[in-house]
């Protein structure tokens, strides 16, 4: 059996341009061989959904720093339980307040990640959560 | 890991997580791939495979969305399967080629998708071509491959593509990278693009010369020579025209149909040589003798003939009726 | 010195342990344990340093730098709707600040309008929501704008931000000659950092040469653009990285404005610079040492101004928001302050401090006093602003400075190689560089080769955060839509709509946009509409993304 490679989504939605977190993430989670389709700035979250119904992917990594992040993330997590990706991995990273944190995980959204967590980690956390559906 | 029948509900109907999960399924699990294409192959309409290869940074990308939202403008259905290398190191890839075609991506009719070469050498992952078929299957007619052609490596997209476009640009030695590989005459369409940058004419001049000195191809005109500017949209309607027109001719002249035939033999043939290697191997516990061989050879500084010779000579092959038991081969 | 000494030195130095370290700077940048007159080798300090306030200008740009006036202190604001931010403003003016500095939110940055379908989410989250001159009005309200000096960061719309602020400034009677301030609109830096264009290259760098041709004319004592390197350092880039690309692209708006036609002394001494102040103390400061002189002989010997006041390199510094922690953000009060520091050793001539929660969110009132009163004691206490340049003259200070101006000179080289800013962008050399730098320093934070105090090392696990945050009310967006919805009905939209097409034939018709762009502000045109206009004639921006 070929080795199952971590398929990853990276994407920014809305209007922030602040990509040094997307990327490094993104390079990282390649280094320690996943596939990473980085979709880059700007992507509504109709457009970050599509991309992962085609690569199938099993991860989706939102990078938001403009605040927006409460809105951006239930739109994408309703997106993803209506096109059948209910049981992938929402993750992301950004400037995301505790508080807001914990009405993430209420709407489906594993743990986010803040300015200075560890890159490994999110490495580490990332392969040890990334799911797939069965059969 | 084998694909449920609601799998293949989903994908007959045209659901589309559905058709990216058996693209997922030909990727990783080889072990199911002769179910998958038992279904797969009879549900093929018809579509051309067009590889558009190249050097990196010529615009491969851009190009191929332009073509691929003409096709689009003129009622295909169509598929992008974007190949990008698997690192050697670490074994991840960096699938960088979808981003690049962001306006293709909101149209129902077009279905993208980024895959890693994994263990191929040639450009493309060997899931490639079942790739492709499956999007075949699910009902896409003209299916795009886009991969890097490092150089000699370009030949796994001319195998499974009915017709390929090499993509150049302007002012940065690719001539001669490409005569070396032999791509050049093996592609349908040369392309230069960014035909806006300095050195288009002297590199089509040099194209032009290559065309003129080319060798006849068995039953093929040579390569047309084209410049564009996909990122300004310039010249790309030429090469869209083009590439229909290449793709009736294909058709047409049977060329379509014998690709096919050709791919199904080399699949019987390398499916048979597996099987026989498999059988040998577990007989005899090759792997581990032949490398104690190899390891004595070295310090004996032999040659490996006679170890070949003895090991052949212990090879009697016999085919036994359709239906009867396999009796083991010594 | 006595090579003798130095010998004997050095093999004690050897014989003594080591701790288990990298002594390399923040930047990586290997470092010798010490610095000596012979690292030196041949310095001319009349060459190399000269005087304040003279050729080349690495003491200072000024002949009494802060003995003759203290730098200004300039904390960049903005959040919600103007009338929110009007009011911090006028709290600062309270406390002290000497300058204003305005920060818009997202979808202003974006010249898109509070209502666009791309901004929901976003409106006065990370600043000040400016949709027409209405706003600009409120955001100025009761706030002298002839004293006080406005600093504007804004970039892809700058141009018809200004001209809503000058349509303001005229509305009010204040002459455009009485206007001081500065506004970003460096747009090369956005397609190497931060990512907020509209148009592709070309059309934003004419825009660019409008706005210092009408400042020339007709706002003389405005600073027409703050070259940025904070934003290329924030992306992760080098201090070399950062002095290297900024300067570069300052040399571009040169190139450009030449090429239009305008005379160099006429707009030279308006462009001014931003840049970052980190954590790696010495580093920081040889690097502002080192802009100054490698600008000033740029200009005066690769382009040939004559103007003294054409050779200076003045600049803004903000104290760097990447350095920052969510986890115990009081800890960051003493970060900003060494940064803070090295800026004014380093001779700026505005500084921003940034607040302890910015790590989390916009920052408080309290929080913002602190980062003022910051700069107050470093100004007032520490005897920092006594001398001028007083780190002139360490050999290590000399020797980083002689460095960093290397390395910059190397950097050019491999830019005029590429064919040129502009080009190097498109092949995505700058982005290249700066991802791998990024990538470098993550991975010698999770490899514990550099540090960061609370989060990598000396941490508090499971410790509660207590600082009161700053949050944006939900109503900030209903509230701007309403006003803006308000604002739309009153005015002659026919007006609007003339403005608008007559600002779409001058940008077609290679005429200058600012008086145009003002007649738009006036008709109370919004940013968006605006926008919308000018895409029609230059075509909308996608980036090839490199990494």
């Amino acid at each position: 059996m070929a080795e199952r490679r971590i398929k990853v989504i990276i994407a920014k939605p809305g209007l922030d341009g602040h990509d040094r977190g997307a990327k490094v993430v993104a390079r990282a989670l390649v280094e320690a061989g996943m596939e990473v389709v980085y979709l880059g700035l700007q992507q509504t979250p109709e457009a970050i959904v599509r991309a992962a119904v085609e690569e199938d992917a099993d991860v989706i990594g939102l990078s938001i720093l403009s605040g927006a992040h409460m809105s951006n993330f239930r739109r994408v997590r309703e997106l993803m339980e209506t096109a059948g990706l209910g049981d992938r991995l929402l993750t992301g990273g950004g400037i995301i307040p505790t508080k807001d944190q914990e009405r993430l995980k209420e709407m489906g959204v594993a743990k986010v990640f803040g300015p200075g967590d560890d890159l490994m980690e999110i490495v580490e956390y990332i392969r040890l959560n990334a799911r797939r559906a069965s059969g | 890991m084998s694909v449920g029948p609601k799998l293949w509900n989903d994908f007959f109907k045209g659901g589309r997580l559905a058709c990216a999960r058996l693209i997922s399924a030909v990727e990783n699990d080889p072990d199911a791939l002769p179910e998958i294409l038992d279904r797969i192959l009879p549900a093929q309409k018809g579509g051309v495979r067009i590889g558009v290869t190249g050097p990196p940074g010529v615009g491969k990308s851009t190009v191929t969305a332009a073509l691929a939202r003409r096709a689009v403008r003129g009622g295909h259905a169509v598929g992008v399967l974007a190949v990008d290398p698997t690192s050697p190191f670490s074994g991840g890839a960096f699938l960088g080629d979808r981003v690049r075609m962001q306006e293709l991506g909101g149209d129902d009719c077009v279905f993208i998708r980024s895959m890693a070469s994994r263990e191929g050498h040639g450009g493309l992952s060997p899931a490639t071509p079942y790739a492709a078929d499956v999007l075949d299957a699910f009902g896409l007619d003209r299916i795009f491959i886009e991969t890097v052609g490092v150089g000699q490596a370009e030949l796994d997209v001319l195998d499974c593509s009915d017709l390929v476009i090499l993509v150049l640009q302007p002012g940065t030695g690719d001539i001669i990278q490409a005569l070396k590989a032999g791509i050049i005459e093996a592609a349908d369409i040369i392309l230069v693009n960014k035909s806006d940058l300095q050195g288009t004419e002297a590199l089509l001049d040099s194209l032009r010369f290559l065309m003129d000195i080319a060798p006849v191809r068995k039953g093929r005109s040579l390569p047309s020579v084209l410049d564009a500017s996909a990122l300004q949209d310039r010249g790309m309607d030429a090469a869209a025209a083009e590439v229909e027109r290449l793709i009736e001719d294909c058709v047409g002249s049977g060329r379509y149909r014998e690709k096919r035939r050709s791919r199904l033999e080399q699949e019987i043939r390398s499916a048979i040589q597996k099987e026989l290697w498999a059988g040998f191997s577990t007989l005899t516990g090759a792997e581990e003798d032949i490398r104690a061989a190899a390891e004595k050879l070295l310090t004996d500084r032999g040659s490996p003939y006679a170890y070949i010779r003895r090991a052949s000579a212990r090879i009697r092959i016999e085919l036994v009726e359709e239906g009867a038991s396999r009796v083991d081969k010594e | 010195m006595s090579t003798k000494n130095r010998e004997l030195w050095e093999k004690r130095y050897e014989g003594s342990g080591l701790r288990d370290a990298d002594f390399t700077s923040l930047s990586g940048r290997p470092l010798q344990p010490l610095y000596a007159p012979e690292d030196l080798g041949e310095f001319d300090p009349d060459a190399r340093l000269g005087y304040p306030g003279d050729y080349p200008f690495t003491r200072g740009v000024h002949p009494s730098m802060y003995r003759g006036k203290m730098w200004t202190m300039r904390q960049f604001a903005g959040m919600g709707t103007p009338d929110q931010t009007n009011a911090r403003y006028r709290f600062l003016l309270d406390k002290g600040q000497t300058g204003l500095s305005v920060a818009f939110d997202n979808p202003t940055l974006y010249g898109r309008d509070s209502d666009h379908a791309l901004a929901a989410g976003e409106v006065g989250k990370t600043g000040v929501a400016v949709d027409t001159l209405a706003d600009m009005e409120r955001l100025f309200t009761g706030i002298p704008l002839d004293r006080v000096s406005t600093s504007m960061t804004i970039n892809a719309p700058a141009a018809w931000i200004f001209a809503m602020f000058l349509a303001n400034a005229e509305k009010r009677g204040i002459g455009f000659g009485a206007l001081r301030g500065t506004l970003q609109n460096d747009i090369l830096k956005e397609y190497i950092a931060q990512k907020e264009w509209i148009f592709p290259p070309e059309p934003h760098l004419r825009l660019i040469t409008d706005l210092m041709a009408f400042c020339a004319a007709e706002v003389p004592q405005w600073n027409t653009i703050s070259i940025s390197g904070y934003h290329i350092r924030e992306a992760g880039s080098t201090a070399a990285q950062e002095l290297a690309f900024t300067l570069a692209d300052g040399f571009c708006y040169i190139e450009h404005a030449l090429a239009a036609g305008l005379d160099i002394e006429d707009f030279a001494p308006r462009l001014s610079f931003f840049f970052n102040a980190h954590l790696d103390f010495f580093e920081e400061i040889a690097k502002l040492r080192a802009a100054r002189r490698i600008w000033a002989r740029a200009m005066r010997e690769r382009y040939g101004a004559k103007n003294p006041r054409s050779w200076l390199c003045r600049f803004h510094v903000q104290t760097a928001g990447c350095s920052l922690t969510a986890q115990q953000p009081e800890i960051n009060i003493v970060r900003t302050a060494l940064e803070a520091l090295a800026g004014v050793l380093g001779g700026c001539q505005s500084l921003h401090t940034n607040s302890m929660d910015e790590a989390l969110a916009l920052p408080s009132e309290k929080a913002v006093e602190i980062a003022l009163r910051t700069q107050q004691i470093i100004a007032y206490e520490s005897g920092a602003a006594n001398v001028i340049d007083p780190l002139g003259g360490s050999y290590y200070i000399e020797k980083l400075t002689n460095d960093l101006e290397a390395e910059a000179e190397r950097y050019f080289r491999k830019i005029d190689e590429l064919g040129g800013v502009v080009k190097a962008i498109e092949q995505g050399f700058f982005q290249r560089e700066i991802t791998r730098s990024a990538y470098e320093y993550q991975m010698a934070l999770s490899r514990k080769k550099k540090f960061h105090v609370g989060v990598n090392e000396f941490v508090n696990p499971g410790q509660a955060l207590e600082i009161p945050l700053l949050e944006i009310d939900e109503a900030v967006e209903r509230d701007q839509i309403a006003f803006l919805r308000r604002t739309k009905a009153e005015r002659d939209n026919g007006a609007v709509r003339d403005g608008l097409n007559a600002l779409k034939r001058a940008a077609a018709e290679g005429r200058n946009l600012m008086p145009p762009l003002l007649d738009c502000a006036r008709r109370y045109a919004t940013l968006g509409e605006t926008s919308d206009a000018l895409t029609e004639v230059f075509g909308e921006y996608r980036e090839q993304p490199f990494y």
